[in-house]
């Protein structure tokens, strides 16, 4: 929908109406402002949910006059920042998403939520100044100067006015300053610990350190961090907690096979059933994401599923909520999984019910699928893309999933039929006066549909396969193989028994006199019109 | 006169029995003596009284004979009326008897390299005559020899190529000059597999180099590409591009067949066909490098981007001269808009004419074509070629449509057991071909040095069982006979 190409090439007027009617873009001017840091970490960390604190200061904001000139020059500021957005090959979404920014971020704690704020800033074009200046506030909540830097970069370009554009150099100076300190004090106690041959408090140092160095943006010191914690880990659950640090950092750094590499470890220990049952959902829902994100939308499809637990689930929010958990694990057992399946393993699955409650719409869409009825489930499922397109771990992989969906309702719809005509299935899948030729013909020649298109009658007709006729050519064609194998090797033998091979010395390797001699002289071009007919 | 010409006539004798092997390698013993003591003669009775003579012999009886005097007529230049001489040279060469000339092997080769000179002969007869020639030494034809290459050379340079393709349809499994080959006892025993009796030895051919095989493959495909026969002429190219290599070796021969394997395969199978398995390594390498432009073009071919193809064929004219490959290029041209149409079958199963127009580009003018009586031309030319297996109708309102009959016909289970049995034959044909090899590796001396380590090494092994306890008390208790293990204690 918002390919990179179009987008390009938006015109403004369309811009303008997509930021304009959103009362939301006034919606968080002052929430930020208004909440004071301390009560939102609060929050966030008590996890109670936040969303509960915010709508208040919404509605008050939007009650506040609109100041129209400042409209206009907005969204030309907008255009000018979603141009050098599409530049740099990021994802831009036109059309405003079914959700609400601050129950959506609410779902969520730690770094996550300045990564998924600074991704909606940065990709859809109706929320983008809410959720940069939410970004803005976030950053300045933490002590990673360089997220600030991020987050302010964007708002500068695409919201000069506000007051988050501001660069507030004091903070920056003062956040760097403690953080150095902080890092001396910590190593320095490091440094302590390991004199005094404690191990669990050099573990306990080195996961300070970790901590630290990963809550101001030096993700790879962290990880190393983390990594030394191993010597020093005695029990299971050390184990584990050195695990899930580095599993933590890894998905920041976007470093899939190494979270993969590291969630297999959790569970290789020899683990109690209650303790496999508490690790389980952490484990798959990890592991799902990385299968998500290498592209194996099957295993990633099944680790959804069996993630388990839903309260567990809850509780690790700082990588994925439940609601994504579901709406994963709904679109990827869509694209891959054929309908029987989805019903044993989805609609039929006692604990992913509990997750696919908490998304109705992603149930809907699986048993409308089940069903039979393809067309009403991918409406449903367009309607929500522009949502999908602003989750950081969707986005990419986004238009691959829909296209596998889309062909495999094709591919389910035309499989009772033996005849089927082009207008039923335009009916069916085509968007309003488009055909769906194109994408049949694309289906049919990558060899997904085992159909032929007949323009004449308007057909889309199966292709009944004749084993018969396969086996015989088969039959033949081995024979003639074997045949033609058993005359090469022989020739070869015998060529190599006459010591008749080309050899490898210099000369004869540059076509020395004698290969080139009976060349030049018995050569004749074969010509078109020398080329008898 | 009248005495040398009882000497020629002496052979065959008449009581000869044609099965007795050893009788006939005698009378022919004592036939050679005869007739080379005629040929060392000073005073030439063979050269003197040559057409004399011939008319008293039958070619295809005394045909040893014949060769003696035949070949002192004509050689060193001739000696007597042309035409005549000419004219029995070439029924001599049609009708001899291959048996009797295994023995004269060194005096035939000098007649068919003269003949393969082009000169004695007009072109068009002495491509026919060594083809004919070449199948009466060796009727299974699967032996290469010196006169392989000369017949090649003369039929290609001389554009005589339909009398040539007896032989070069044949598959050629033995090279002269192999290993391990001894001439055999008896020279004229029927059962020989032709490189017994084809060799430098036997004067049959002379021995050949690589460049010189090379050659033989890419001539032969060059043959079969004027005929327009793609499929042979793949086959030939991929006998150059992966023929054995050592050291990283790689011949210019085998790069030039390289690009025009590229080329052919398009034609014969519209895309690129990826190199046999056993191609040299030094070669594969060589042809990444030299054959790119080809490889290039190539990859085009296999896109919808006629106009692509067109530019790139255009820019590249030098090149394809001077590789001498403009015509085969010209043919890909052409043919990409058949494999294009071809390669709807995949997609649809009617179609109308106005839209294959839409659908398909030429590759000559880069773009759709213009009229729609163009395509349907096209489409018709190529059902009738056989490219295509459809129809073109016409609806009823007068748009004309093609369908696509399905390409493979079911074949009846007796057609398919027919095709299927013939398969098998051609294969236990192979069978003497097979056994000759397997003779000719079982006796060469690696063989029997690995052979002798190996049973060494197993004599070994079965020393080391024995050693044992155990083993003995086994031993005899697999042998039935003896005592048992139990009776002994």
């Amino acid at each position: 929908m918002a390919g990179k190409s179009q987008a390009g090439q938006a015109p403004i007027a369309q811009l303008c109406q997509a930021a304009d009617p959103s009362g939301g873009l006034q919606g968080c001017q002052t929430f930020a402002p208004e909440l004071s840091p301390s009560t939102l970490d609060e929050a966030a960390d008590t996890n109670t949910p936040f969303a509960t604190l915010v709508p208040s200061t919404t509605a008050a904001a939007r009650a506040t006059p609109i100041n129209m000139a400042g409209q206009s020059g907005q969204s030309g500021q907008l255009l000018t920042f979603f141009t050098a957005m599409d530049n740099q090959g990021n994802v831009i979404v036109r059309e405003a998403p079914k959700l609400d920014l601050d129950l959506y971020i609410s779902n969520y704690r730690g770094r996550t939520r300045f990564e998924r704020l600074l991704l909606i800033g940065q990709s859809s074009v109706p929320l983008c100044v809410d959720a940069l200046k939410a970004a803005v506030a976030e950053a300045k909540r933490g002590k990673d100067v360089q997220r600030y830097r991020d987050a302010w970069e964007c708002i500068r370009i695409a919201a000069p006015n506000e007051q988050e554009a501001q660069w507030d150099q004091a903070w920056a100076d003062k956040t760097d300053k403690a953080n150095k300190v902080e890092t001396h004090r910590l190593e320095l106690e490091l440094k302590g610990y390991k004199n005094n041959l404690v191990k669990e408090s050099i573990r306990i140092g080195h996961r300070d350190l970790g901590q630290h160095l990963e809550s101001i943006g030096e993700l790879v010191a962290a990880s190393d961090a983390y990594v030394r914690m191993r010597g020093d880990a005695s029990t299971q659950s050390h184990i584990l907690d050195v695990s899930k640090h580095l599993i933590g950092v890894m998905i920041q750094r976007r470093d899939w096979p190494s979270v993969l590499a590291n969630v297999n470890k959790i569970l290789a220990g020899s683990l109690s059933e209650d303790d496999i049952k508490v690790q389980q959902p952490y484990q798959k829902m990890v592991s799902g994401i990385a299968h998500l994100h290498s592209e194996k939308y099957y295993d990633a499809a099944k680790s959804f599923l069996e993630t388990g637990d839903l309260a567990i689930c809850q509780t690790y929010n700082e990588i994925a909520s439940p609601n994504d958990v579901a709406t994963y694990g709904g679109l990827l057992a869509l694209a891959s999984m054929d309908r029987s399946e989805l019903q044993a393993r989805v609609l039929d699955n006692a604990n992913f019910r509990n997750y696919l409650e908490l998304e109705p719409h992603i149930r809907k869409a699986v048993s409308m699928f089940v069903n039979g009825r393809y067309a009403a489930c991918l409406a449903m499922l367009e309607s929500y893309r522009p949502d999908y397109l602003l989750d950081v771990h969707l986005q990419k992989h986004i238009p691959a999933i829909y296209a596998q969906i889309r062909s495999k309702c094709i591919v389910q719809y035309f499989i009772p039929f033996s005849c089927v005509t082009l207008d039923s299935m335009n009916e069916a899948f085509a968007k309003p006066g488009e055909s769906l030729e194109a994408e049949l013909i694309t289906m049919i020649r990558s060899g997904r549909l085992q159909a032929r298109i007949n323009t004449i009658d308007r057909l889309l007709v199966a292709v009944s396969l004749d084993r018969r006729a396969e086996m015989q050519t088969k039959g033949l064609e081995t024979a003639r193989g074997y045949e033609k194998e058993a005359l090469e090797r022989i020739r070869r033998m015998s060529l190599i028994a006459a010591n008749l091979e080309v050899k490898g010395n210099p000369r004869e390797r540059a076509g020395g006199p004698v290969t080139d001699q009976w060349y030049e002289d018995t050569r004749r071009q074969l010509n078109a019109g020398e080329a008898p007919a | 006169m009248d005495q040398v010409a009882s000497i020629c006539l002496a052979f065959p004798p008449e009581h000869l029995r044609d099965d007795d092997d050893s009788a006939y390698h005698k009378a022919m013993e004592s036939q050679l003596t005869q007739l080379s003591k005629l040929l060392k003669d000073p005073s030439q009775p063979l050269r003197t009284d040559g057409l004399a003579l011939l008319s008293l012999l039958d070619p295809s009886v005394n045909s040893l004979s014949y060769l003696a005097v035949i070949h002192s007529l004509c050689i060193p230049g001739l000696a007597g009326p042309r035409e005549q001489l000419l004219e029995r040279l070439v029924v001599f060469l049609l009708s001899f008897d291959a048996r009797q000339l295994r023995y004269a092997g060194a005096h035939l080769l000098d007649i068919l390299n003269v003949v393969g000179q082009g000169q004695l002969l007009p072109p068009a007869v002495a491509v026919n005559v060594l083809a004919a020639a070449i199948l009466r030494i060796d009727p299974s034809g699967s032996m290469l020899t010196s006169t392989h290459i000369n017949l090649v050379k003369l039929a290609y340079t001389t554009d005589n190529i339909e009398p040539a393709l007896p032989v070069i349809d044949k598959s050629i499994v033995f090279y002269p000059g192999m290993a391990n080959h001894k001439t055999p006892d008896l020279l004229c025993d029927l059962t020989l597999s032709p490189p017994s009796f084809i060799s430098k030895d036997s004067g049959l051919t002379s021995l050949l180099k690589a460049p010189a095989i090379l050659e033989y493959d890419l001539l032969c495909g060059m043959m079969y590409c004027a005929r327009r026969d793609w499929a042979k002429a793949v086959a030939a190219f991929e006998r150059v591009i992966s023929y054995p290599t050592r050291d990283m070796g790689t011949s210019k021969i085998m790069a030039d067949a390289y690009k025009k394997w590229v080329l052919v395969s398009l034609l014969h199978a519209g895309k690129y066909t990826a190199l046999p398995s056993y191609t040299g390594a030094g070669a594969v390498k060589a042809y990444g490098a030299i054959g790119k432009l080809y490889k290039d073009v190539a990859t085009i071919f296999e896109t919808e981007n006629a106009a692509d193809l067109k530019a790139e064929v255009d820019e590249h004219t030098k090149e394809w001269l001077d590789d001498g490959n403009t015509g085969l290029i010209g043919e890909v041209l052409s043919a990409y808009q058949q494999w294009q149409i071809v390669n709807l079958r995949r997609v649809y199963s009617k179609i109308s004419i106005p839209e294959i127009r839409q659908l398909t580009k030429c590759a000559q003018i880069g773009d759709v074509l213009t009229k729609d009586e163009d395509v349907e031309t096209l489409i018709q030319n190529m059902i009738i070629s056989g490219t295509l297996s459809g129809v073109i109708e016409k609806n009823d309102n007068g748009v004309s449509f093609l369908t696509f009959l399905s390409s493979s016909a079911t074949l009846s289970e007796v057609d398919f057991a027919r095709e299927i049995a013939n398969t098998a034959t051609r294969l236990k044909a192979l069978q003497p071909v097979f056994k000759a090899t397997t003779e000719r590796l079982g006796t060469t001396k690696e063989y029997i040095k690995h052979l002798v380590k190996e049973q060494r090494r197993a004599g070994d092994k079965d020393g080391d069982i024995t050693m044992g306890f155990g083993a003995d008390i086994e031993d005899e208790d697999l042998m039935g006979e003896g005592p048992t293990a139990e009776a002994l204690f």
